[in-house]
């Protein structure tokens, strides 16, 4: 491109008065090889646009992937689930069977049977405390010890 | 919309949110942090999708207003010693060093205008989107964009006239 039109569109450029495709012109001039020494300070402005161009984050940007809420409603289906599983799970209690007789006369004798049964258990259960009155023997002979009593009464006499 | 469609229309700006919120905000963290953000705003907000024009231009308008607000929150957040009245005018010897890298130069000439001239120096030079576009990310009319982009050219230019003619004169 000529010389004076490059100057031309330099003015036209500082002025914010060039349109977008004579500023590429510009840059693509500015980016070559051959630029006049008058003009080479202009050279660090536009290769310095152009290089900006292409800066680029070094981290990677991305939206955080929301795959959260799934677990969050596994979470939840899971715990109505075992909510629900324990409320269903308790069925109402049957009244436990109490072996009631319908008949009196029956009702009599089997009483009878389990009391009996009970003394009889009640008996064998007393045998062993016989043993007891052998305590009551030693605690005869015990007695003599107030006579050890009556003698140190008189002494303090 | 599933999450295949949105990644892939996404894909398509996503480097230019990253883009202007570094323009913005400098660091490198901080603007692939709000380029983060304002993906999620718009996922979560995938329901209206539909009723924008222009997703894109949408998008770009959040991240502008969410690197003001950081900017915003940092300026309250810190103490700024302001040299009003005096200007050391011989580059300093860091700036002498880091001028070595021209375009790093350019870079930092840049980053030194006023939030709105960057803004729109890189929406229109760098991402080459037409005024009209840029009008309706930032919310302000054409004839603004156009004057606040000379304005940003002119003084890129005037700082660059500076670094070439130091040692030259």
């Amino acid at each position: 491109m000529e010389l004076s039109n490059i100057e031309k569109l330099l003015e036209k450029y500082f002025e914010g008065e060039t349109t977008i495709s004579e500023e590429k012109e510009l840059k693509v001039y500015f980016t070559g090889e051959t630029v006049p020494s008058h003009l080479e300070r202009y050279k660090d402005l536009f290769q310095f646009f152009s290089a900006e161009s292409h800066i680029t984050a070094t981290r990677d940007i991305d939206i955080p992937v929301q795959k959260t809420n799934w677990y969050k409603w596994v979470g939840v289906a899971a715990s109505v689930a075992i909510i629900a599983g324990l409320f269903f799970t308790k069925t109402p209690t049957q009244p436990e069977e109490l072996g009631t007789y319908e008949d009196p006369e029956i009702a009599l004798q089997e009483t009878k049977k389990i009391l009996n049964m009970v003394s009889q258990l009640m008996n064998e259960g007393k045998k062993d405390l016989v043993y007891l009155n052998e305590f009551e023997t030693a605690k005869q002979n015990l007695v003599y010890l107030n006579e050890f009593e009556n003698t140190t009464n008189k002494l303090i006499k | 919309m599933k999450e295949k469609a949105f990644i892939t229309l996404t894909n398509g700006f996503k480097d230019k949110l990253f883009r202007l919120a570094k323009r913005l905000l400098v660091s490198n963290e901080e603007a692939e942090d709000a380029t983060q953000e304002v993906l999620l705003k718009l996922w979560k907000n995938k329901g209206k999708m539909s009723e924008y024009k222009n997703v894109e231009a949408f998008a770009m308008t959040m991240t502008k207003n969410y690197c003001y607000d950081k900017l915003k929150a940092k300026e309250t957040g810190n103490l700024k010693i302001v040299h009003s009245n005096y200007k050391d005018e011989r580059p300093s010897l860091q700036r002498q060093v880091e001028a070595k890298d021209s375009l790093d130069w350019v870079g930092k000439i840049l980053n030194g205008l006023p939030e709105q001239q960057r803004m729109i120096i890189q929406l229109r030079d760098i991402e080459q989107y037409d005024n009209a576009e840029i009008a309706e990310m930032l919310g302000i009319n054409e004839t603004a964009v156009r004057v606040a982009l000379s304005r940003g050219r002119k003084k890129i230019r005037e700082e660059l006239l500076k670094k070439h003619n130091y040692g030259v004169v």
